[in-house]
Order: C-alpha cells, then sequence, then structure tokens
C-alpha cells in the first residue's frame, strides 16, 4: 500500500520527464523531426504563405482565415486558466498541509482483537481504481499540456518537450473515452449509497466529526457525498467537453469548440484540486481508510468512529460478502 | 541509440522470441506421455478439436459467476489481436519485412477504437488481478511483468500513431522487443501452449466420450 | 498371486518428492506452462464456491506439483533456485498442502470442464497424490481404508462370509439364484462394499433385471470388489494391484465382460485406469451397470411396466459424466420409469458433485467441509423441489444421505438399477406373454 503510493508519486514526477531522457539519448531523431516531420508545422508554414480567404470547402468557417475569437480563447487559457488554476491547486495543497500539521490524521481506537468488515466488493473496488487510475493519468497528461510550456520548457529546455508534449496529447485523447466508461461504471456502482439521508445535515455541522464531536453517517458520510456527486457533475462537462474536443474533425466550429475547451479547463481544474481532498482524506488523513479501498476489509473500530450506522451487508455483492477473511484465514 | 534499437537489438529480440518459444515447446513435449491402453469410447482427435474450439468461449453455466472476468478478457484479447494484425503500421510491417503480402488493414477509427477497448480489458483484468482474493494468491511476480510490459508495448503504440516523431516509434520498437524478449520465459507462453493444453485435455476427454 | 501388500513400508520425502517429478509428462508440463492464474477455476469448485477460502482454488491445490515443475522444467526456475532464491521442494510443502490435495478436492473433474486454457487440473490432483502418498503425506481414514483394501479385499473389510449371508437372504426374497463363480459366464458382476453393507437391494435388484435379460452373469467369491482406494489415495502399486485381482478372476472365470457396480471410482477405476496400471490392454470389455441397462433395453430384453408420477431428478456421479461420458444412459432409463423426471440446472457434465468423491468419503477429519461443500446440492433439491432424488453410484449416495440428514431435509436418495428393477414386469407375464 504505502510502496504503491511512493511508486504513484515517483511516477507523477519521472513520467513527464522520461521523454527527455528519452529525447537526449536519440537526439537526432528529435531534433530532425522537430524541425522536417512535425505535420502541424508544415501545415502553419503553409497557412502563412497568405493564402485568400475563399475556400472551396463547405465545413463550417472553412473561410475564415482568422478568427479573433481565437485569440480571446487564448489569452483566457493563459492569462486566467493557467494561473488561477496553479493558485487553486497550489491553495487547496497548502490548506491540507496546515490542516494535518495542526490536527494530524484521525486515528480510530483499535480495539484487539481486530474484527474485520467487509466494506468494499471486488467489484466496486476494481471500478473505484479503474476511475482513479485513468484519472491520474489523465490529470497528468493535462497538466503537461497545459503547464508543460511553464514548468517543463524552463527546467529541461525545449527540445524534449515537443515529444513531451505530443506524447500527452495521444495519451490524453486515447485514455479519455476509457475514462468516460469509467465514470459511468462507477456512478452506477456507487449511486444507491449516495443519496441524501436524515442525519447528513447533522454531520456537516459537526464538522464531519473534525470540530471534536462525533458525527455519525452511514456507509457514506455527507462529504464523501458531496464528492460523489461532484465526480458525477464535473466528470460529466469533462465528458462532454472531452468528446468534442477529441473529435474536434466531426464539424464542430470553433466557437463551440473553444466554448468546449474553456469549460474542460476549468472543471479539470475543479476536479483535480478536490481530489487532493479526496485523496488526503483516504490516505494518510484518517487511518484505517484507505485498505477498505485496497484489501475491501475495514476494522470494526474504524466503522465505529466513522460509519456507525453503516451495516456491512448494506451495499456488498453477496459474491465478495462469502470470502470470510483475509486470504490467509 | 535507435539504431541500435532498430538494428542489432531487434535482431536479437527476434532470435530469442522464436528460438524460446520453439524450445519452450520442445522441451515440454520432451516430458513424454505414456500411452493411453484403455479401450476408447470416443475419437481423440476429434476430442482435440472440439476442446481447442470450444474453449474460446465459456461454458454457458459458468458465465454468470465469471461474468466479469469474461468481459475483461474478452475486451482485452479482441482489442489486442486486432491491433496486432490489422493496425495499418503493423500489416505494413508484415508485408514488408516478413510475409511478403498483406490484408486490408482497419481504418484509423476503428484502429482507437481497438486500443480503447484492449487498454480498458487489460486494466480491468490487472485490477481485478490485485483486487480478488483468488487471483491475488495465484499471482506472481511474472503476471505483473507480462501486463506491465504489454501495456507498456500498447501505449507507446498508440503514442507512435501519427508518427509525428519517428522518436516515439523507436520507444514502441523497443517496448515490443522487451515483450519478445520476455515472452519464452513467462506465462505469457500461453499464446502458443494453450493449444497444446487445451488439445491434450481434449484428446484424453475425446477418448473417454466426453465432451470436454 | 498378490497377497501381500505392497504398498511401500515406509513413506518418506525424498521418495516423494521423486514421485511428484515423475508424474510430470508434456500433459502437465503444457499445463502449468498455459496457466495465466487468472483464478476461473475458482468458480467451478464447490470447496470454494460454499467456502469462499481462496485456498481452494483447484489450481491453488497444485502448487507442489507446480514448484518441482517449475524449479526443474523452467529457465527462471531453475535459475532461481541455483542461486537460492526461491526454496526447493521441502517437507513444509507437503504439510502445508496435504488437507488441501485430500480433503477438499473430490477428484470430480469439474474444474477441467472450465478453464479457459484447458488444463485438466483433475488429472493433475490424481497425479500429485502419487507424491503425498509416496511421502507419507495423506489423511489416516484413507490410509487405513487402503490397507484393509489390501488385507481383506474390502476397503470396509468385508469378507465374503457377509457377501454370501445376503445373497442368501436375496435369494429367498425374490426366488432367484445369484449366481457365484459360474466358469463361461458372459459377465462377471462386481459390487462395492457400501452396497453389500448399506444397499442390498442394489444386489437383488441386479439379479431381478439379469434373470428377467436372459443375461449369464456371476460373481466371484474371491474378489468381489470393484471399488479402488490406490486410486484415491494415490498410489498405483496398491491400484494396481487391487485391479490384478479382478482380472484374475475374470480370467478364472472366462467372462469376456465386467460389469462396474453402482459406483462412480470404481467404474474410472476399472474401465480407465486397469490397463494403464498394470501397463497392458486388458482382454475384457467393462461396462458400468448403468450403461449395461440401457444397452439391453434398447434391445428390448428388459422390459417395464408403468411409470412412477413421482416428480424426481437425476444426481450425475461425477466419474460417469465427466470421466466416462455416460450421461444419456441413465437419463433414458430413467424417462422409461419416471413420467415426471426433472434436471437440476446444473446436471450432466456440469454437475455439482457430492462433496464425498475421490476418498472425501474415507477422510473423516474432511467431514465438516464436506457437509458445507454439501450445500450447494442442497441448494439444488431445494429449487426444483423434490422429493426423490435418483443417482447410480453407491459413495454418492450414502454421502447425500448424510447431507439430507444433515440438514433435515425431507427427501429420498434411490439407486437407479432399484428403480428399474421396481417396474420390471413380473417374471409370471414375462413366461406367458413373452417377448416378440
Ligand atoms: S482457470 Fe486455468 S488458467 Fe485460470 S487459474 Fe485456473 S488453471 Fe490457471
Ligand atoms: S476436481 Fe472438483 S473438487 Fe477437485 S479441485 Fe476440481 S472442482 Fe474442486
Amino acid at each position: 500500500m504505502i510502496w504503491a503510493g511512493v511508486l504513484l508519486l515517483l511516477g507523477t514526477f519521472t513520467l513527464p520527464v522520461l521523454p527527455y531522457l528519452w529525447a537526449s539519448a536519440s537526439n537526432d531523431i528529435a531534433s530532425l523531426d522537430t524541425v522536417q516531420n512535425n505535420p502541424r508545422a508544415n501545415f502553419w508554414r503553409n497557412v502563412r504563405t497568405g493564402t485568400a480567404g475563399y475556400s472551396a470547402v463547405g465545413g463550417p468557417e472553412a473561410n475564415v482565415l482568422i478568427n479573433n475569437d481565437g485569440q480571446n480563447w487564448r489569452q483566457f487559457r493563459m492569462r486566467l486558466l493557467a494561473p488561477y488554476g496553479s493558485y487553486l491547486m497550489g491553495a487547496v495543497l497548502f490548506t491540507i498541509a496546515i490542516f494535518y500539521a495542526l490536527r494530524g490524521p484521525v486515528q480510530h481506537l483499535s480495539n484487539e482483537p481486530k474484527e474485520l468488515l467487509l466494506r468494499f466488493s471486488v467489484y466496486q473496488r476494481v471500478v473505484h481504481w479503474f476511475t482513479a487510475i485513468l484519472f491520474w493519468i489523465l490529470a497528468l497528461t493535462g497538466l503537461i499540456l497545459l503547464y508543460g510550456r511553464f514548468v517543463l520548457i524552463p527546467l529541461f529546455g525545449s527540445s524534449g518537450f515537443a515529444l513531451t508534449a505530443s506524447a500527452s496529447k495521444e495519451a490524453h485523447n486515447l485514455f479519455g473515452p476509457i475514462f468516460i466508461v469509467a465514470l459511468f461504471l462507477l456512478v452506477i456502482e456507487y449511486a444507491r449509497d449516495n443519496f441524501y439521508r436524515k442525519g447528513d445535515l447533522s454531520w456537516l455541522i459537526k464538522g464531519g466529526g473534525m470540530l471534536g464531536k462525533h458525527a455519525s453517517a452511514g456507509r457514506f458520510n455527507f462529504g464523501e457525498k458531496i464528492w460523489f456527486w461532484l465526480v458525477l457533475l464535473l466528470g460529466t462537462i469533462i465528458s462532454f467537453s472531452g468528446i468534442i474536443l477529441d473529435f474536434a474533425n466531426l464539424n464542430f466550429d470553433r466557437n463551440t469548440l473553444e466554448l468546449a475547451h474553456v469549460l474542460h479547463g476549468i472543471a479539470a481544474i475543479l476536479f483535480i484540486s478536490v481530489s487532493f481532498g479526496h485523496i488526503y482524506l483516504g490516505t494518510i488523513g484518517t487511518k484505517g481508510t484507505l485498505r477498505g479501498m485496497t484489501t475491501g476489509y475495514v476494522e470494526q473500530a474504524w466503522a465505529e468512529l466513522h460509519h456507525d450506522k453503516w451495516r456491512p451487508d448494506d451495499g456488498a455483492t453477496p459474491e465478495a460478502s462469502r470470502v470470510p477473511g483475509a486470504p490467509n484465514e | 541509440m535507435s539504431d541500435f534499437i532498430l538494428g542489432p537489438f531487434w535482431n536479437f529480440a527476434v532470435i530469442v522470441f522464436t528460438a524460446g518459444v520453439v524450445g519452450r515447446i520442445a522441451m515440454i513435449l520432451m516430458c513424454g506421455l505414456s500411452k493411453d491402453l484403455a479401450a476408447a469410447r470416443g475419437s481423440s482427435v476429434k476430442g482435440a478439436a472440439g476442446t481447442i474450439a470450444r474453449r474460446f468461449f465459456p461454458r454457458k453455466e459458468t458465465i454468470r459467476s465469471n461474468r466479469f472476468h469474461i468481459i475483461a478478457g474478452y475486451m482485452f484479447h479482441i482489442g489486442l489481436l486486432a491491433l496486432l494484425f490489422f493496425a495499418a503500421p503493423h500489416v505494413q510491417f508484415l508485408k514488408n519485412h516478413l510475409l511478403g503480402f498483406g490484408w486490408p488493414a482497419m481504418p484509423h477509427w476503428a484502429f482507437i477504437l481497438s486500443a480503447e477497448i484492449a487498454f480498458a480489458g487489460l486494466i480491468l483484468l490487472w485490477l481485478r488481478r490485485v483486487m480478488h482474493p483468488v487471483t491475488r494468491l495465484l499471482t506472481r511476480l511474472d503476471d505483473h511483468l507480462a501486463a506491465w510490459l504489454t501495456f507498456f508495448a500498447m501505449v507507446t503504440g498508440c503514442l507512435a500513431l501519427f508518427e509525428s516523431f519517428a522518436g516515439l516509434r523507436v520507444l514502441h520498437v523497443l517496448g515490443v522487443e522487451l515483450l519478445m524478449i520476455y515472452f519464452p520465459f513467462s506465462n505469457l507462453m500461453h499464446a502458443f501452449t494453450f493449444f497444446l493444453s487445451r488439445g491434450a485435455s481434449g484428446a484424453r476427454a475425446g477418448r473417454h466420450g466426453v465432451k470436454a | 498371486m498378490f497377497s501381500t501388500s505392497t504398498s511401500d513400508p515406509e513413506p518418506d520425502f525424498e521418495k516423494g518428492a521423486v514421485a511428484l517429478k515423475q508424474q510430470i509428462d508434456w500433459r502437465i508440463a503444457s499445463y502449468f506452462s498455459s496457466c495465466v492464474h487468472c483464478g476461473l477455476c475458482a468458480e467451478a469448485c464447490q470447496f470454494y464456491v460454499e467456502t469462499g477460502d481462496p485456498r481452494y482454488t483447484p489450481i491453488y491445490k497444485l502448487e507442489p506439483l507446480k514448484k518441482v515443475w517449475r524449479q526443474e522444467y523452467t529457465f527462471f526456475g531453475k535459475m532461481a533456485k541455483a542461486l537460492g532464491i526461491t526454496k526447493p521442494l521441502s517437507e513444509e510443502d507437503f504439510i502445508d498442502w496435504e488437507d488441501l490435495v485430500y480433503d477438499s478436492c473430490t477428484l470430480c473433474g469439474r474444474c477441467s470442464m472450465v478453464c479457459p486454457v484447458g488444463n485438466d487440473i483433475s488429472y493433475m490432483i490424481r497425479k500429485e497424490r502419487e507424491g503425498f502418498c509416496a511421502a507419507g503425506y495423506a489423511p489416516d481414514g484413507l490410509k487405513e481404508a487402503t490397507k484393509r483394501a489390501v488385507d481383506t479385499g474390502s476397503p470396509m473389510g468385508v469378507t465374503w462370509k457377509a457377501l454370501s449371508a445376503q445373497i442368501k437372504h436375496i435369494e429367498k426374497e425374490t426366488g432367484l439364484p445369484v449366481p457365484v463363480d459360474i466358469k463361461g459366464a458372459e459377465y462377471l458382476g462386481l459390487l462395492s462394499s457400501l452396497e453389500i453393507m448399506g444397499f442390498p437391494e442394489y444386489i437383488s435388484s441386479l439379479t431381478r433385471i439379469l434373470h428377467q435379460a436372459g443375461v449369464s452373469w456371476t460373481l466371484s467369491s474371491e474378489t468381489f470388489e470393484a471399488t479402488n482406494s490406490g486410486i484415491q489415495i494415490g498410489d498405483s502399486r496398491v491400484a494396481a494391484e487391487l485391479v490384478e485381482r479382478v482380472l484374475k478372476v475374470a480370467t478364472d472365470l472366462e467372462v469376456s465382460n465386467i460389469i462396474s457396480p453402482e459406483c462412480g471410482h470404481a467404474y474410472t477405476a476399472i474401465r480407465w485406469e486397469s490397463a494403464n496400471l498394470i501397463g497392458k490392454p486388458i482382454p475384457f470389455r467393462v461396462v458400468h451397470i448403468v450403461e449395461l441397462l440401457d444397452e439391453l433395453q434398447r434391445n428390448g430384453r428388459i422390459s417395464t411396466t408403468g411409470k412412477t408420477d413421482v416428480k424426481v431428478t437425476f444426481h450425475d456421479p461425477c466419474n460417469l459424466v465427466r470421466k466416462g461420458g455416460v450421461v444419456e444412459e441413465p437419463r433414458r432409463l430413467l424417462n422409461s420409469v419416471a413420467s415426471n423426471f426433472v434436471e437440476m440446472k446444473q446436471h450432466g457434465v456440469m454437475n455439482w458433485c457430492c462433496g464425498g468423491g475421490g476418498g472425501v468419503s474415507a477422510n473423516d477429519r474432511a467431514s465438516d467441509l464436506r457437509l458445507a461443500a454439501f450445500n450447494i446440492k442442497k441448494r439444488q433439491l431445494d429449487e426444483l423441489g423434490v422429493k426423490t432424488l435418483v443417482t447410480a453410484c453407491a459413495n454418492c449416495r450414502n454421502i447425500l444421505e448424510e447431507g439430507i440428514e444433515h440438514n433435515e431435509m425431507d427427501v429420498e436418495v434411490v439407486g437407479l438399477t432399484e428403480l428399474v428393477a421396481e417396474y420390471l414386469d413380473p417374471p409370471e407375464a414375462e413366461e406367458s406373454g413373452g417377448a416378440p
């Protein structure tokens, strides 16, 4: 578990750099290609030769050579989305760090012997991590596309960035549609237990138990429920706008694409920011939570503290609930 | 570096792969088998052929309890085979370097779709592997290596898709080479030995008059 | 000729390790090479399905054999062993796996039907037991049964005296002679101890049916036991000896056919394993009683009147369906005497085992696990709501009755031969009407 976390962090920092190493190792190819083989470069070179504003092609805006909205969109992306997005994500991380320093992890009293309860079935765990892995890939590649030029180019130079950016774009486009499927499966599987129930409000008033008083909750507390619906909302926005961007060749006009891109960017930054909170609370923030999502089992004491109104057979599928304990009895 | 990967290392990988696969199969067959002396009730040849064919499909009695695995398994294998044999660059490659003839490649959209399906299947299968108590118990490092190497080869292949950078294509070749070198030493061998195992069981069952 | 025990007096680890290695043929090598650790076989095994314990995954029961294969036949395995990275096979492996190999496997073969790469897992477990037995790690219950079978001819210690008392009783009851030691008879009948002691109805039914069909048959007073503990425990030499005893009387009595009784593994032993155990083809045709009855009925040699209209279902003995392909025969027979025969959801080659095959029934310490495994049968029966369960194996019948009693269910278990005999035309009708 710890190792998986370490690996994840390592991966986050090393993966964007790897193409650089690769590029420097095979310098000959990368530098040559960027000049000669990149079709987009050739395309723009052609445009710059100054063709007139008429086209026999009947596609949307086929006869528009320079679109002023494009400049506005560019301004938004570079002057608003990128800087404010980074402030937001930074602020969230900072808040979490401060909170952790002050409050520390939430501990449940460990009563011996540890009795284990099944919290998530195999399928529920698989779907969760399926979504999580894809989210991580997309967040990483997306951030490279947005911030690569601010972070990677100054740090490591521009020769390898073309490779990194191109690889990120392809990966982002490739894994995006799979994320939509994952999201769909996730929502179907988890919706049942995430509707508002009586008592959720008082959980919120008590600050989810973080303010000292015990806050009782069912299988999912109100915070988790809010996260669930946020995932659905932001995920939907990201999915639809993402499809438009991914299949831009399907005759969308430029304004649609720009709008899709603006929404995609805002939703993604929000999604990533909130996910920091989710990851914090699921791992180092509260002891004993992560194992529920890895092994499927949580300790009885953990359940009493965080989800006292939850009965273990509420949400698990029968297939997994017959598994009596951790593998070796 | 890229010269090395596209040249000598490629040849090395091809040799290890071919010799390894042939050697492994030879080693299996060399273990011998005592002849079945009991009077037959049916044909072992028919039994072998039948089982080899039938095990491509799950038995209907087992579909319910294994549905997740069956769906993910089909997704991965069908997606992968489509990519392997019908991706345009692959068809081109086989035609130019190996077979001398080609066949129609799939269109771009089908390539993307196959890749999506194969990736989804592979990730789901791997997740099930690390989540399900049974597969947790059975899984060894070998299984992870096989999954990750396949993932790597597939991912680099898709990144190299538009061949905007020859560097990415070389990376893909490297991924495939690593996979090929690892192949004969791992249970990736099932891609070949499933013929033997299904055939062996089918022949025996066929002799006993059992439709296995 | 084979009167003394050939089972090894001092089993030890070394012998077990050697025996395990000897089991590896190309079939097994291909199985291990193909296994992708998908775990699909787990859902086929009732011990896993009913307990949820991943250790009962069929292929996991083969870890010791697999270890030997990996360390002797694979590149990385050999290397890792040479470098001391992996531990070689040790006594520990035998100790840790004994219960998995014997208690939690009935050799039912259901897992072998589902593996996507086609692994015949039960074939391997049968082979693996050879190693365990040679190393001395087998359950006491099975060891004792094997010893009794070698010493007395019957795993339950049933003697000819007991059988001849039963025969006298049956002759009185049926008014028909039970042929014993008739030289030159066409068929040699065999029995299982369980039938002699628990279900003698089988012997009287057999007598009546074969009499009506005009089959010339005989029992042997020297060897009447068909079951073979050597196969269950995994001791080929004992298994061969027990088989030789049968073949000897068959030769002496100059029969040309051998009838396996209503017993699954006895059928496997004599029909499929005998020739391989003694290393040469056998000059006899071996039929299971169900096969024979079906054949006789289709040839018009047995005729029945009337049918039961009670709702009945049929429990397939694993050895018949998955080792012998005897699927349709019992159904034809059953339909000829029952008008309301319903199938369980999973039947034929995908039936669920009674839970007591492969020597599990002789292994006392496995009884809790066996009863847990029986739950699957219980659910099947409850689903159909039948009160009468027909089967064609005395061991199945015994285990089923135990499970039914344990669960306080209201189900009666009947042998198929017995059911057919019940609707047999009475002898008078046969004589006056005559068969066309
Ligand atoms: S089903 Fe077959 S391939 Fe899968 S784990 Fe079992 S034996 Fe191995
Ligand atoms: S043969 Fe039957 S009891 Fe044995 S492992 Fe396979 S399914 Fe389970």
